[in-house]
């Protein structure tokens, strides 16, 4: 074998069995402080034992996981096709882009926790809070990946496309498109973390159902094993979606050496 | 002429339109400077059907600027390049699928195997996708790639990517044929037998062929005619080849590299 193959393979081995041993560290740690909260003092339901947690676990409503997950799909799919269009107008006129730019660096500046109360303020639904809510933080990500990317196409790819005389369409579908998937899987790995965490805030404060919702039940019935449930329902969700994400990419990007 | 053409594939099925260009003038201006640049300062040539035409002069010379502009990718400042009766800027859709181009650096799409890589302009021309399968093995198989039809570009050899750029060009049956620097990039074993192929293509497709190179050498392998160009592609020297005797090919090089070089002069003297 390769030598590097060899220090690669080590490497990994070794990053794999430091995870589990920090993953085990925590546990007895939590276990071990679960088991002694009481003689120090702290209140027995603030440091709950793997036991309670999975008898949390067991409680866990599925309707509401699928509802989370479905906000957050549904809102990335419209942010991408809002985001790419956009993008790719902008990329296409030089005065929309001057225009757009700096309002579309405003709105990246703009933290959550406001978009939250804006769509508190002004909107009725919760469907439409959450989803706008979503659509304003993943959106201008999706946005500035793509015109990035658009723009990093390569001069002498396009000139050799635009010499075969495409039609727009076809310029687009057949060398622009393909072009940036790379970037555009990248963002969706980056959007897919911010909106778990950005729809599990929303749901907080102003849904009756999915994830952030149950959290928000959890914090008020002071059950600290719910919501570390919850969350640990949250994380793997994300892993899985991740994993989902990191199939596709091999797949689609297989050309790559 | 845009038409998708469905028939034998080894050749240019008419006879490729001929080529006026009359006072061609190519002006940049500087985004920084915002100073004028003249890369073609009124440029006149006739180029025949059929011909191949190999268009040779130092770096900087506006041969690149007269390749975009044949292609119809810039317009020109001034004057014209006509080819049967339209021009390839103003018309630009009608050309489609009656030039082709081959580039100095290959220029394949990554994500693309070799065949969707020759398969690519014959999709633009909206061939049926039997035809477009046929076609593209064909001239994958013509340019000696019959095995590696599935490869990826960074599979290949830089010889072997260059070669697939060529069925590529070749696949869609073009009127006329664009080469530029070609095969400068490579050594000059797979250089001499790949321009060997692609001349004996054009000829066999009856494709009008421009060459734009800046090697002499190959200048005279392949050019019935060696058009030499000066600073701002001023006409320096219109050579029919077929008037040279082989043995006087050395005599035919050093006297384009003195014209070559006398303009140099000048041109610093001016400059």
């Amino acid at each position: 074998m390769h030598p590097e193959g060899v220090r690669e393979a080590g490497l990994e081995g070794s990053f794999s069995r430091q995870t589990v041993l920090s993953l085990v560290i925590f546990a007895v740690a939590w276990q071990t402080l679960s088991y002694l909260a009481p003689t120090l003092g702290i209140p027995a339901f603030a440091i709950p034992s793997f036991a309670r947690i999975g008898q949390s676990l067991l409680t866990i409503t599925p309707v509401d996981v699928i509802v989370t997950l479905a906000r957050v799909i549904g809102a990335l799919i419209l942010s991408f096709v809002l985001g790419l269009a956009l993008a790719t107008a902008m990329y296409r006129s030089a005065s929309l882009e001057s225009y757009l730019h700096p309002m579309i660096r405003l709105l990246m500046a703009v933290p959550v926790v406001s978009w939250i109360l804006f769509a508190v303020l002004w909107f009725r639904g919760v469907e439409f809070r959450i989803a706008f809510v979503l659509i304003a933080v993943c959106g201008p990500v999706f946005l500035v990946d793509s015109l990035d990317a658009l723009r990093g196409v390569s001069r002498e790819l396009r000139g050799m496309v635009r010499s075969f005389r495409p039609t727009t369409l076809q310029y687009f579908a057949k060398l622009m498109l393909p072009a940036i998937l790379p970037n555009l899987i990248t963002s969706w790995k980056i959007n897919l973390s911010l909106a778990i965490r950005v729809v599990t805030i929303a749901e907080l404060v102003g849904a009756v159902s999915g994830i952030g919702h149950q959290l928000a039940v959890a914090q008020e019935l002071f059950s600290v094993a719910d919501v570390f449930a919850w969350t640990l329902v949250l994380v793997i969700l994300l892993f899985l979606l991740e994993a989902v994400i990191t199939r596709v990419e091999r797949r689609l990007l297989r050309w790559r050496p | 002429m845009s038409a998708p053409k469905n028939g034998a594939m080894n050749g240019a099925m008419n006879d490729p339109p001929p080529i006026e260009v009359r006072a061609l003038r190519k002006v940049f201006r500087q985004t920084t400077s915002g100073r004028s640049v003249v890369a073609i300062a009124g440029l006149d040539l006739d180029i025949a059907p059929r011909e191949v035409v190999a268009i040779v002069g130092q770096t900087g010379c506006g041969k690149s600027t007269f390749f975009d502009l044949m292609i119809g990718l810039e317009q020109p400042t001034g004057g014209s390049i006509v080819i049967g009766g339209k021009t390839p800027y103003g018309d630009f859709d009608h050309f489609r699928g009656e030039i082709a181009t081959v580039f100095q650096q290959d220029r394949l799409l990554p994500w693309r195997s070799a065949l969707d890589n020759v398969r690519l302009p014959l999709e633009l021309i909206r061939l049926p996708e039997g035809e477009q399968h046929k076609r593209s093995l064909h001239w994958l198989e013509r340019l000696g790639l019959g095995n590696f039809v599935s490869a990826y570009p960074h599979e290949l050899s830089g010889g072997m990517r260059q070669r697939v750029a060529i069925a590529r060009a070749f696949a869609v049956q073009p009127s006329i044929l664009l080469a530029d620097e070609a095969f400068g990039h490579l050594d000059e074993v797979t250089a001499a037998e790949l321009r060997e192929t692609f001349l004996a293509l054009a000829r066999e497709c009856g494709s009008t062929a421009i060459l734009i190179t800046h090697q002499l050498e190959e200048a005279i392998a392949v050019g019935d005619r060696i058009v030499v160009l000066g600073k701002s592609a001023k006409l320096l020297a219109d050579i029919h080849v077929a008037r040279w005797s082989k043995g006087d090919y050395r005599i035919l090089r050093e006297a384009i590299q003195a014209t070559l070089q006398s303009n140099e002069r000048d041109a610093r003297l001016v400059g």
